[in-house]
């Protein structure tokens, strides 16, 4: 208990400059934080729209590095899984640009098609169930469009009528999906459409095998029945799986990945000069107070303790505003940017940041302590 | 005044170890800033290298090609047509596809950007075409970026591969650098190459041929007025072509460039952290600040009794925090010249430092400085002599 109030008293003996401290760890933190807050937003948009996907397993071809850029396999192999024990539905997925005109501009743009079967229930939007859907899908040259697409795509009003790759289209309705990291906008049509558009693409090769199973049944088992069964030219993920997989392309193809770290490992080095500063400060100016304590016998071990307790009251003190002001900022930038980087706090990063945070302090404390711990009393005097 | 100068200076600087860790504080949040700017001017810079390297003082693309990541070719015949005005020197075609590499080692395919030319036709200025034109007239060879990523495997001359399921072979190198549309790499190879690999892909994929053109460059003779010619071809070329000059301010690069600055968010990323990067800046230099104006707290006091006026103190505080942000700014910019090496190796980026880049921020270095010299100061101006005593 003495111990703590040494060192407390040693940082807050001088207020404004405790205050400037904590605002310097303050900084580190929240720098650390809208790193990671930025990244992880990235990554959530590359593939957050596997959330509505209606399927428990994806089958893809090895040689497809995430889903806008797939390599196309036989639909055959979707077949030879369907009898799996387990498998309630096996639902093809088609996927492709296409060259959007906006109707107003008259400027085109390449936008991402879904194709689906329309009795297939691929996607969880409210918007796609049911057999008025089911029935506006099926007709020739009509499409739903998402509403996250972007504004440069013109109008979506269901009626909307414009060009796409040279041919009449026409908006037969709207769902909220997301395009992710590769795509400025989406569009779901059916199968029949599809082919209509992107002639000379085949029915018989599938962008990726979405696998409903029956409830109970456990993804990781039947899929590694099904690996079992299919040859090699068609991977098996489960739904964690395959956001995973996009994930980590995106991360090292973008340089995400590496420019986010960076920014992390800098402000972390950042925020250690900031507190080291305090510190070596801070016990330059008691080296007598330190020097006359060991001559009256404390061991150099004690002293490292205070250095070390001050350094995780400023990790504390610091953190705390930090989180506040991140969690503002995020607030602040997610409305900035009209929720197409939704950066969001989560449980772990707050854990992690704290950790991150404890062992800066820490690693200046033990950087700055070695003068006091050298200090020999009687050079002092 | 001449002995104004040295009181700074010898505040800073008597106790050497401070001093020293003054300087680094500065110089990381130099860094800091740097590293952020960096990162994203990179992002942009790194789309424009291609463009910047076009041969030609024109570029015609199909109208559709809003930037260079839609597929969209236009009729090579529009060259021709460009080919018959005085003051066009040349009109080239360059072949851009996008299609699977597949890694040596690992037999992993990733994608990769194919820009073919004729070699003949200097389209492109970058040194290495012309001085492996004979080897690229040889079939199924190419050249490799050498800051492609390192997915794509090894990048030397010799390496046998394959590309879009065909034999391919590396007969030599470039530098260039990745951007958004070039996937994991750049490779350069003949027009007659193209059509090797493009022609016919199977059903599923795009017949390519001569006939159509994904980049249009347009060599003017020596003295032609760039402005008139973009008018002229403008007006007699059909509506399905987008003439415009390189270079200025309508110019193809300036016009790829906006692409990515409206579409995403990168300005809006990286402003925001090196803004912060500036407030970590202000926290670091005012304790350095701070520490000294406390530790001098009786000399500055005793200055007031003399007679100085609090202008005079604040002109000392306020030299020390230009000193501090010069001394600190020489390091700061050297290691984030270090780092901006290190990242370009390791991200395929192009990152650079240009004068002006570095003077915007040796200008916020010193607003930096003098707001926290600023704030420092004013515990000095409402010393009361009496009370340090």
């Amino acid at each position: 208990m003495a111990r703590v109030s040494v060192a407390w008293s040693n940082l807050m003996h001088e207020r404004t400059r405790l205050v400037v401290a904590i605002a310097g760890v303050a900084f580190a933190v929240i720098l650390i934080f809208m790193n990671l807050g930025f990244m992880g937003a990235l990554i959530s948009t590359a593939t957050n729209f596997y959330e509505q996907f209606n399927a428990e397993l994806f089958l893809i071809s090895p040689e497809t590095l995430e889903i806008s850029t797939s390599t196309a396999f036989p639909r055959e192999r979707l077949y030879q899984v369907a009898g799996v024990d387990g498998v309630e539905r096996i639902m093809p997925l088609y996927s492709e640009y296409l060259l959007w005109r906006n109707p107003e501009t008259g400027v085109s743009r390449a936008i991402f098609v879904y194709g689906i079967n329309p009795n297939d229930p691929v996607f969880l939007m409210p918007e796609l169930q049911g057999n008025e859907a089911r029935r506006i899908l099926s007709r020739p040259d009509t499409t739903f469009i998402d509403r996250l697409s972007r504004p440069e795509f013109g109008p979506q009003e269901v009626g909307t009528t414009t060009e796409a790759d040279r041919r009449r289209i026409i908006i037969g309705g709207s769902y909220a999906l997301g395009g992710g990291f590769a795509a400025d906008g989406t569009l779901i049509m059916s199968d029949q459409n599809f082919v209509r558009y992107l002639e000379p693409r085949p029915l018989s090769l599938v962008n990726v095998g979405l696998v409903k199973l029956n409830p109970g049944a456990s993804p990781e088992k039947v899929a590694s029945t099904m690996r079992s069964l299919l040859p090699a030219d068609v991977s098996v993920y489960t739904k964690a799986g395959i956001i995973e997989n996009d994930s980590t392309y995106w991360l090292e193809a973008t340089s995400i990945g590496f420019i986010f770290s960076m920014g992390v490992a800098v402000s972390f080095v950042v925020g250690a000069v900031i507190v080291y500063q305090i510190l070596f400060t801070d016990i330059r100016d008691h080296l007598p107070e330190y020097a006359t304590m060991k001559a009256m016998g404390y061991r150099s071990q004690y002293l490292f303790k205070i250095v070390l307790q001050e350094a995780i009251f400023l990790a504390v003190l610091g953190y705390i505003p930090g989180l506040a002001a991140a969690l503002g900022l995020y607030h602040l930038t997610a409305k900035a940017t009209a929720g197409t980087l939704p950066v969001a706090m989560n449980g772990g990063r707050v854990m992690f940041v704290l950790i991150l945070t404890l062992l800066m302090c820490s690693l200046s404390g033990l950087i700055s302590v070695r003068k006091a711990v050298t200090a020999d009393p009687a050079e002092i005097f | 005044m001449l002995k104004r100068i040295p009181l700074a200076w010898l505040n800073l600087t008597h106790d050497r170890r401070r001093f020293a860790t003054s300087l680094a504080g500065v110089g990381f949040a130099v860094l800091l800033m740097f590293m952020f700017n960096g990162f994203m001017n990179a992002l942009y810079d790194s789309q424009l290298q291609l463009l910047n390297r076009f041969n030609g003082e024109i570029v015609i693309v199909n109208r559709l090609r809003t930037n260079m990541f839609v597929p969209r070719a236009f009729a090579r015949r529009r060259l021709y047509q460009a080919r018959a005005f005085e003051g066009v020197q040349d009109a080239y075609a360059m072949y851009i596809s996008e299609v699977n590499w597949k890694n040596p080692e690992n037999r992993k395919s990733r994608v990769v950007r194919v820009i073919a030319i004729n070699p003949d036709e200097p389209v492109l200025n970058i040194p290495a075409i012309a001085s492996h034109r004979q080897a690229l007239k040889l079939p199924e060879t190419a050249l490799m970026d050498t800051q492609s990523r390192a997915e794509v495997g090894p990048i030397e001359t010799g390496v046998v591969s394959e590309l879009a399921d065909r034999r391919i072979r590396l007969v030599g190198t470039f530098t260039m650098g990745t951007d958004f549309a070039s996937g994991n790499g750049n490779l350069i190879m003949s027009d007659q190459n193209f059509l090797r690999y493009f022609a016919d892909r199977g059903p599923e994929e795009d017949k390519r041929s001569f006939a159509t053109v994904d980049i249009g460059v347009v060599k003017l003779s020596p003295g032609t007025n760039v402005e008139r010619m973009v008018k002229t071809l403008r007006d007699t070329l059909p509506n399905d072509v987008l003439v415009m000059a390189r270079d200025g301010e309508n110019g193809f690069v300036i016009r790829e460039r906006k692409y990515w600055q409206e579409n995403t968010n990168i300005g809006f990323v990286f402003s925001l952290l090196t803004s912060m990067g500036f407030f970590v800046g202000i926290i670091l230099v005012y304790q350095i600040l701070y520490t000294d104006v406390a530790d001098h707290w009786a000399e500055y006091a005793t200055l007031k009794a003399m007679g100085y006026k609090n202008g005079y103190l604040l002109g000392v505080v306020m030299q020390e925090a230009l000193i501090l942000s010069v001394l600190g700014f020489i390091p700061g910019v050297l290691v984030s010249q270090l780092l901006y090496t290190a990242a370009g190796n390791a991200t395929g980026l192009f990152f650079q430092m240009t004068a002006e880049r570095v003077t915007n921020l040796l200008l916020a270095t010193f607003i930096m400085c003098l707001v926290s010299g600023a704030i420092a100061v004013r515990k000095v101006q409402t010393t009361d002599p009496a009370d340090v005593f």
